[in-house]
């Protein structure tokens, strides 16, 4: 089974016409995607800029990680449901289509550096939960995932003028 | 003159134009215009509900505003920037739109309730835990959260009405 079957096999599941057909089905799950991916990237920032050495509303970053992470899953979470749906809706053209390839790819670095980040330095995190600036490990990591989630974005907003849907 | 004629008048103008035909300008914009108001949401989420008693009650509800605010209005002065250059760009799309405007009104609302009315709050310092007056702006802060959301939902939803 090849790859276009598959992807014209998502394309003819009676969700993805639905939402190609229903006028408000589409507009509403891309708006509710863009919400997710603000929350994403506004509570992300708060840590990525604190790792980089800007003081967030608490000393201990550990902590500041903890609090703040369940919101962004939870959002995370929001946006690749949303996604997926949009991708359902055409889903030969999304994955013909150049922004969306780089985008999946960015989205597979911001995780690897997440990855990275919790397997080096947060595992030392005690050292220098409180310390500004934060080691060098950390600061990379911070400004990796900033300079990745930004790329996400743009690439996803490129999307939605390059895409060549098909009815 | 009515607001169409405006639309058409602006619409017609060399900037307008510009801003259009160079295809690069729109989508680079709204994503600057996304990850600004991305900036205002991450804020507005943590100082409203430290506001609300949910969220990183340990800390003052003024170290709060204080680490936040003036992210948030940095971030809404790019947003109003960003914003207008794509109202110029395309002007039948959003002043004739009603969710433009209910955006517009939610904006003007959540943007004075957060640089004026907190910041009142931060000046008389009334924001000792479990003071009344932030026990009485709890609905508010739930209020704002749900306004801030709503506005990036109807950005979105501009482009379709």
């Amino acid at each position: 089974m090849s790859i276009e079957t598959t992807l014209q096999q998502i394309y003819d599941l009676p969700l993805s016409s639905l939402i190609r057909e229903n006028v408000n089905a589409f507009p509403v799950i891309e708006s509710l995607h863009v919400l997710a991916v603000a929350l994403v990237f506004g509570t992300i920032l708060i840590v990525d800029l604190r790792l980089l050495g800007l003081a967030a509303h608490r000393p201990g970053v550990r902590r500041l990680i903890a609090e703040l992470l369940p919101f962004t899953w939870a959002a995370f979470a929001l946006a690749v449901v949303t996604g997926s749906l949009m991708f359902m809706s055409n889903a030969l053209a999304y994955a013909a289509n150049t922004e969306f390839r780089l985008k999946l790819v960015a989205l597979a670095l911001a995780g690897l550096n997440m990855a990275w980040f919790h397997s080096t330095a947060y595992r030392r995190i005690d050292r220098w939960d409180e310390v500004l600036p934060p080691p060098a490990t950390a600061r990379t990591a911070g400004l990796l995932s900033l300079l990745t989630w930004i790329t996400v974005i743009f690439l996803g907003r490129w999307i939605g003028f390059t895409l060549e849907v098909v009815f | 003159m009515s607001i169409a004629t405006f639309g058409d008048w602006l619409y017609a103008t060399p900037v307008s134009t510009a801003i259009r035909e160079t295809t690069w300008i729109i989508p680079n914009v709204q994503a600057i215009h996304i990850l600004a108001i991305a900036i205002v949401i991450g804020s507005a989420l943590a100082t409203e509900l430290r506001f609300a008693g949910v969220f990183a009650t340990d800390r003052q509800p003024t170290d709060m505003l204080r680490r936040y605010l003036p992210w948030m209005r940095r971030a809404l002065l790019v947003l109003l920037l960003t914003g207008l250059i794509l109202l110029v760009a395309e002007p039948g799309r959003t002043l004739g739109n009603a969710v433009f405007w209910t955006k517009m009104a939610l904006v003007a609302g959540a943007s004075l309730v957060t640089l004026q009315a907190r910041k009142a709050l931060l000046r008389d310092a009334v924001t000792v835990e479990g003071g009344p007056a932030l026990e009485a702006s709890r609905p508010l802060a739930w209020l704002m959260v749900l306004i801030w959301c709503a506005i990036i939902f109807c950005g979105r939803f501009i482009a379709y009405t």
